[in-house]
């Protein structure tokens, strides 16, 4: 159904009505106003702790596992080997969408959250952040002596509280996984050898007997990080709890 | 020739060079006496001005400083007076409306003060800053109206008085004021013409269309105001406002503060300079130091007419006395609630929505033009009443 609306009558009632109350309304504003501006570098607004900020990493509880290099749908972190040829993730942060499925992923929060938001790079080239720098915490020039938080209950407002706040985040560390990669099913292996290269600490090693290929797994050298497992297109690896490692053998 | 010749001629080179001293000293009391017989009296500095006024030479530069005239049209309501309030007010204007939208407004320049010389550090900044003349600019004159535009802007500071204060005493104070404000529009349109650029064309256009529809209701209102008082001398104008005219005659004020706000384009009627539709209309063109002479502009008009609206409509330099300032007294009133004024001009950007061009066309050729009308009757109506 159609309804007319007729357009408000114009008086001169009205509309010294309506300037009064634009004139009161501005006044009151004058007098209050709601501003709701963070002085950034001195305020700083509160995150909260799943804050999708820079990604801080820790070499020592890595397993190389990949899964944040698989993960990643921006193809920003990319594995580099060490030395003694394991690979550890390094982030592309002009690629980087700071979605931290990287971070979701990780099974040993090797990978963890930060609130840093704000980091500044002299070029496009170290944007490209390799193992070795991503030990480290980026040097932070903080002014800020003031938390701001934002109260949206009834009406806008700003929390002020006057303390540092710590942009590290701390993670509770998982227990780390002590999974090993098992040949389970050894009579489907086909003998590609994926798992022998792709095993990024050479855990696995290959045997010829007559027309079969063993497969056996170094336990000693194996972090249980499941490349082989998920490379192995007939399923032979298995990755399996260490508690019952003897089940199998 | 003989050694008495020689001594008799030395004898009158002596005496010429005597009387001549003698005459350039006779010349300088002469003109300090000028000076000193107008001189402001300010009971606060007066030991100082003595002492200073003992040294020869420096007391004619101290004198001429305190001479009425010149500190009029040089010290307190004149230039540097000025200066400080623009300083101010575009300062007040940029922080009031930042208030009203919920920003901060400027800050970072100065912070412990809240950023109070943001409008020095601007004007610095386009010290520094290169001043273009672009290919198709008539470059005489283009660079020549931001200079002379300053002649109607500070002569009309010698006619408006300021109670102790006055540069020239005449009683047709107001009108001649008002002939040379309403120069400053010509000096606008013969910017954007010396521009020669498609935006300065139309915001010359449009300021010209806007000053034949302010122009005339805003004359209309201040003879309503004159024909109340029945004089144009603001001595006796003041003198006469025991009660304001603002209540005298609210419509004349009202006509008086709209046509204000559109003269000065302050922003519900920015219509020649719209930012957001010409790019700041005439002024498009300047870069550099010039183009912050132009941007004070309608600044500086706005100060004028704030300075007569209140000499009009709020009692002028009536005040209590204080007996310690003597003449500068009425003179920092008269400031004082120029910058009140300003203010509250200043103010109605953040209230009000833009107007477009046809529609204050509209409302300064009907509505304001009637009331100005009703405004005179009503003056005419108090003057039959009172049987002034």
């Amino acid at each position: 159904m159609v309804r007319v609306v007729k357009s408000p009558k114009k008086g001169l009632v009205r509309s010294a009505a309506g300037h009064l109350r634009a004139i009161t309304e501005v006044a009151k504003v004058v007098v209050n106003p709601g501003t709701i501006t963070i002085h950034y570098p001195r305020e700083r607004r509160k995150y909260p702790e799943n804050f999708r900020g820079m990604i801080m990493f820790d070499r020592e509880d890595c397993i190389s596992c990949f899964r944040c290099a698989h993960i990643c749908p921006a193809n920003a972190i990319q594995m580099y080997p060490d030395a003694e040829g394991r690979y550890f993730p390094g982030i592309d942060y002009a690629k980087c969408i700071f979605c931290h499925f990287c971070v979701d992923s990780c099974p040993t929060a090797a990978l963890k959250q930060s609130k840093i938001h704000d980091v500044a790079y002299k070029d496009v080239g170290s944007m490209y952040v390799t193992p070795e720098q991503m030990n480290m915490i980026p040097e932070i020039v903080r002014e800020d002596s003031i938390t701001v938080e934002y109260d949206f209950g009834k009406d806008i407002q700003l929390i002020k509280k006057k303390e540092f706040e710590n942009l590290l985040v701390e993670v509770e560390k998982p227990e780390k996984p002590e999974f090993k990669a098992v040949p389970q099913y050894g009579e489907n292996c086909i003998g590609c050898r994926l798992c022998m290269f792709s095993c990024p600490v050479n855990a696995i090693k290959s045997k010829l007997e007559e027309t079969k290929v063993i497969l056996e797994t170094d336990y000693e050298k194996c972090t249980g990080c499941g490349i082989c497992v998920r490379i192995c297109p007939t399923e032979v690896l298995i990755l399996t709890p260490i508690e019952r490692e003897g089940d199998h053998q | 020739m003989e050694a008495s010749d020689i001594s008799r001629l030395r004898q009158t080179d002596e005496v010429v060079e005597m009387v001549e001293a003698s005459l350039i000293f006779i010349l300088l009391e002469k003109i300090l006496s000028i000076f000193t017989d107008e001189l402001i009296n300010i009971p606060l500095i007066n030991p100082v001005v003595e002492r200073l006024l003992e040294i020869p030479f420096l007391n004619v530069i101290i004198a001429f400083i305190l001479w009425k005239p010149i500190f009029h049209v040089l010290i307190l309501p004149g230039l540097i007076g000025m200066t400080l309030v623009l300083l101010f007010i575009i300062y007040f204007e940029r922080k009031i409306t930042a208030r009203v939208q919920w920003r901060v407004g400027p800050k970072e320049v100065s912070r412990r003060t809240g950023g109070i010389i943001q409008a020095l550090a601007d004007g610095m900044r386009y010290l520094f800053q290169e001043v273009i003349v672009h290919k198709g600019a008539n470059a005489f004159y283009f660079l020549q109206f931001p200079l002379i535009s300053f002649l109607p802007v500070l002569l009309p500071l010698l006619f408006i008085p300021a109670g102790g204060t006055y540069g020239i005493k005449t009683i047709y104070t107001i009108p001649a004021a008002l002939a040379l404000i309403s120069l400053i529009p010509v000096f606008i349109v013969a910017m954007g013409w010396a521009s020669n650029s498609k935006f300065a064309y139309i915001g010359s256009v449009r300021e010209a269309f806007m000053y034949f529809a302010y122009e005339i209701p805003f004359l209309l209102a201040v003879v309503a105001m004159i024909v109340l008082y029945q004089t144009p001398d603001p001595f006796e104008i003041v003198a006469k406002q025991w009660i304001p005219g603002a209540i005298m005659n609210p419509v004349a004020f009202l006509v008086f503060f709209i046509t204000v706000l559109i003269a000065t384009s302050r922003l519900p009627f920015d219509i020649p300079e719209a930012d957001q539709e010409v790019a700041f209309g005439p002024y498009v063109e300047y870069s550099g130091i010039i183009f912050g002479l132009v941007m004070m502009l309608p600044y500086e008009k706005l100060y004028l007419l704030s300075m007569i609206s209140v000499i009009l409509f709020f009692g002028g330099w009536n005040g209590p006395e204080i007996a310690i300032l003597g003449d500068l007294a009425p003179v920092i009133y008269l400031y004082i609630k120029t910058i009140v004024f300003m203010c509250v001009v200043s103010l109605a950007r953040s209230i009000y929505a833009r107007y477009r061009l046809d529609q204050s066309l509209r409302l300064g050729w009907g509505v304001i033009f009637s009331l100005s009308m009703i405004a005179l009757l009503i003056s005419v109506g108090w003057m039959a009443w009172l049987g002034l």
